[in-house]
Order: C-alpha cells, then structure tokens, then sequence
C-alpha cells in the first residue's frame, strides 16, 4: 500500500508499506517523495494509465489491472485499487493504493486464452481436413462412376444380341440414375438431405431428349429426404419411369407422362403416371427383374408402392414415411 | 421441330483430353455418334496444349485431373487464350473450377451420360455455327457466363 499526497506538485508518495518494498524490491528511501511513475515500463499500457489518471482526476476510485516493473527489471501484473481520501471540506488531500501481485492469475487466463485459441484452431482445421477428404471421396467416387457407366456403354457398343444388349441398356440405366443421386448428393448446403423433385427434373432432362415424341409434366413439390435413402429411392424411380417408356410408352406410342413429387399427411408420394394400355386383363404384370428390384427397394425404403389404372394408362405410387 | 428444318451444322472437330483410356475411348465414340471428328486424345497438360496448337480443333474436351496432376484448368487457359479453340470442361470437380471457368465455353459434370454429352456437343456445334444459341443449353451442359453473354443465352435459361 502507498499513500501519494493529492496536493504536493507531481502526487509524491508520502507513505509505503514493507508489502509495497517486498513486492517491488525497492528501498522505502528510494520511493519517499517519488510519483508513482516510476513502476511503469515498456509495456505497460498507455490507455490504462491514462484511464487512471482520468479517473483520479474527477477524484473517483479507480480499480484495473496494470503491467508494473520491480526494481531488477522483472514485470508483474499488479491489480492496482486506488481511492481517494477526502479533508472535512471536501478536498482531496491524498490517495490511497493498493497493489496485489496477480502475475499468477494473469499468467493462468492467458494459458487459458492460448489454450481455447489453439483448441478452435485444431476443430477448424480438423473441419477443413474433414471437408478436403469429403471431396476427394465424393471425386473418386463420381469418376468410379464415369468409368462403370463408360464400362457399360462400350460393352453394350460390343453387343450383338438384343436380349444381352436390353440387360446391357437396363444396367446402365440403373448406374445412371446412382451417378445422378451422386452428381446432386454434394451439391447442396446440406449435405444430410437430398432434393427429390432436382433429382427427377434431372432423370428426366436426361431421357427426354431420346423420347421426344413423350409429353413429360412434373407436378412436383420440394421433398428433401435423407441422403442415405437418395440411391434406393432414385433406383426405384428410375424403374417405374423405364416401366412407363417400355410399356405404356413404347416407341411409337406417342402419349404423355406425368410424374408427382408430393407431401401427404406425414408420408412422401412419388407417382409416374402413363396415359398407355395400363393394367394387364389379369390385373398384374408378369414379374419381371425390374418390378423385383422396385419391390425390393420399396420394402428397404419402408414405403408401399401400388399399381393401379389411371383411366386410361398405369399409375405407379411409391409411398413412403416422411420421417426418414 | 425448328431444330430439324435447319441445316445440320458443319462437322464439330473434337481434341479429347483425358487421362482414364477408357473413359476417352469412349468420349470418342460419342463424339463421332454426335457427328463430330475426334482429331486425337491427350493424357496430360503439356500434350493437350501441343495437340491443339498443331491439330487446331473447333473444341477441347478437358478434364481437370490429368495424367501429370490436376493441370488442367491451366492448359484449357493456354487453349482458349493462346489457339483459340473453344474448351468444354469434363470434370467430377465442378466446384473447384475457376469462376470464369479459366475461357472455357462451359462444363459437363462427372458422371455424366452418353445422351449429355451427345446433347452438349449438337448444341455447341450448332452454337458455334450460328454463333448464336438455338435455345438454351439442353440439361447437364452448364455455359460460362462469358459463352451465354456472346451466344445470347439468358441467365434464366439456364436455371436447374
């Protein structure tokens, strides 16, 4: 604690305890009579000494933090608590300081500060790794892609036989519509869902232009469902819209499709919609791979799917929980 | 059906940079199924930049990773700036392209199919003969803003 002498020029310290001497090192002889000054050092903050002596100046108590210099030069953070003590008339004759060393505390913070500082910049570039492997994955992953369905282009190229080629022609198909799911699957923000309604418009910019004699409405609603149900739910809607060009579309047989991307009372509804012969007399189709695997996968995406004639034509109606 | 009144544009010469062989074997196939010539293939930067400057081709088909690394973005700029032939990009990485798609008339993104590609090169054949578009760019075929602007392509065109 020190005493300074509000009135005398320059505030000259009047009084210090052995506390005061043991914490800085000085000799009381060698602080008596001096403005407290002398405890600053080169980096000691200009704005917190000049905020003190703002505020000693309007005679309010003041209380901050300050870097200080002992006597052999080392720095200590000295919490500094400064008042002032008044006469009867009102007058300032001295203030009053008092110091504690928190050097300790100080030092403790700024481990504290280093050590939050480096953990962010740990989680930011584990992100920035995490996102770098992302894309190299979803890169390997698209060309792999462009090579089986290249695979299956030239094999088909190759084939002579209508039947193998037919196969051929479906398995690219189905490749196809995965490399669709893929191309879109990184594409949007998050990363989570997948945009139903885009990966039709995309499916079907894509095989429009062979089937130009078709009229294709989309009557769609945004429907995002989780991207781990994109390939499934994609492969089945690809076989109802193969269905739809084989048979009730045949080459030939101009007429128009209709595909639904709808939300109904907590379920997803997807419907491809044919204006053909709909139905078989028997009222079922002869199982063919395609329907197969369509039924196979709606059991996979826990959906129902349906058949039924759209008068005239075939409605095809995939329905699946929304909570997925 | 406008498209099929108009005279079939004259025969697209098509320079295939790719280093996965199959992948360009392929290309070319689809290259001359669109009516087009494919003059020759190169697997890295270095060969795609002295194929086209010899071989002078209406359009390079360029993909970003090459055989000496991901230099193609690089060589579609010496390409367009230096040959003046007009390059598609062919990439998986969509994303890392430059933003003024480093001069190149636009990208078809990986995996595409053997209808997109058919699709994109009728078009820029047709394109590059009129030098103006017949109507917007048909689907998978993304244009650079620099292509869309000199081929009247609007902005809306080409949503989705």
């Amino acid at each position: 604690m020190i005493i300074v002498d509000a009135q005398a020029p320059d505030m000259p310290i009047v009084f210090v305890n052995d506390a005061f001497l043991r914490m800085t090192g000085y000799s009381r002889h060698e602080v008596m009579g001096r403005n407290c000054r002398f405890l600053q050092g080169p980096d000691t903050d200009v704005e917190a000494v000049r905020a003190l002596a703002q505020a000693t100046g309007k005679g309010k108590a003041a209380s901050l933090d300050v870097l200080n210099y002992r006597r052999d030069g080392t720095p200590f953070w000295n919490a500094l608590q400064i008042s002032p003590v008044r006469a009867a008339d009102g007058q300032i004759v001295y203030f009053i300081g008092s110091q504690v060393d928190v050097t300790a505390r100080k030092a403790a913070e700024a481990a504290l500060e280093a050590a939050a500082e480096a953990q962010a910049r740990t989680a930011q570039q584990a992100l920035a790794d995490r996102t770098a492997l992302l894309h190299e994955v979803d890169h390997r992953v698209k060309n792999n892609l462009q090579l089986i369905t290249s695979l299956l282009v030239l094999q088909t190229r190759r084939t002579l036989d209508s039947a193998t080629r037919t196969a051929l022609e479906s398995m690219l198909s189905r490749v196809s519509a995965i490399a669709t799911v893929h191309r879109r699957l990184f594409q949007s923000h998050d990363l989570e869902r997948f945009d139903v309604a885009t990966f039709v418009r995309d499916l079907m910019g894509d095989l429009s232009s062979d089937r130009e004699d078709v009229d294709i409405q989309l009557e769609m609603e945004r429907v995002d469902i989780a991207a781990a149900q994109a390939a499934p739910l994609a492969l089945a809607v690809n076989e109802l819209v193969d269905n739809a060009f084989k048979h009730g579309l045949a080459p030939g047989n101009a007429g128009r499709l209709t595909i639904g991307v709808r939300r109904l009372n907590g379920h997803y509804v997807i419907e491809v919609c044919d204006d053909g012969p709909g139905l078989p007399d028997s009222g079922e189709f002869a199982p063919g791979f395609g329907l197969t695997i369509t039924n196979l996968l709606a059991q996979q995406l826990r959906a129902t799917l349906t058949f039924e004639s759209a008068q005239p034509g075939l409605r095809a109606t995939l329905k699946l929980p929304a909570d997925g | 059906m406008d498209r099929l009144q108009t005279p079939a544009p004259r025969p697209l010469s098509v320079l295939i940079v790719e280093d996965e062989a199959l992948l360009a074997v392929e290309l070319g196939f689809l290259v001359r199924e669109a009516g087009g010539v494919d003059v020759g293939h190169a697997l890295d930067s270095a060969g795609a930049v002295a194929m086209a400057r010899q071989l002078q081709p209406d359009i390079a088909l360029v993909d970003v990773h090459l055989a000496d690394g991901p230099t193609g973005v690089e060589a579609a700029r010496q390409i367009a700036e230096g040959d003046g032939a007009m390059v598609l990009f062919m990439t998986a990485n969509v994303k890392r392209l430059p933003e003024d798609l480093a001069g190149a008339c636009g990208v078809i993104g990986k995996p595409y199919s053997d209808r997109a590609v058919r699709r994109a090169l009728t078009f820029l054949a047709r394109c590059l003969q009129d030098e103006t578009a017949p109507g917007p760019p048909p689907p998978g075929l993304v244009l650079s803003d620099q292509f869309m602007a000199r081929w009247n392509v609007s902005q809306l065109a080409q949503a989705g």
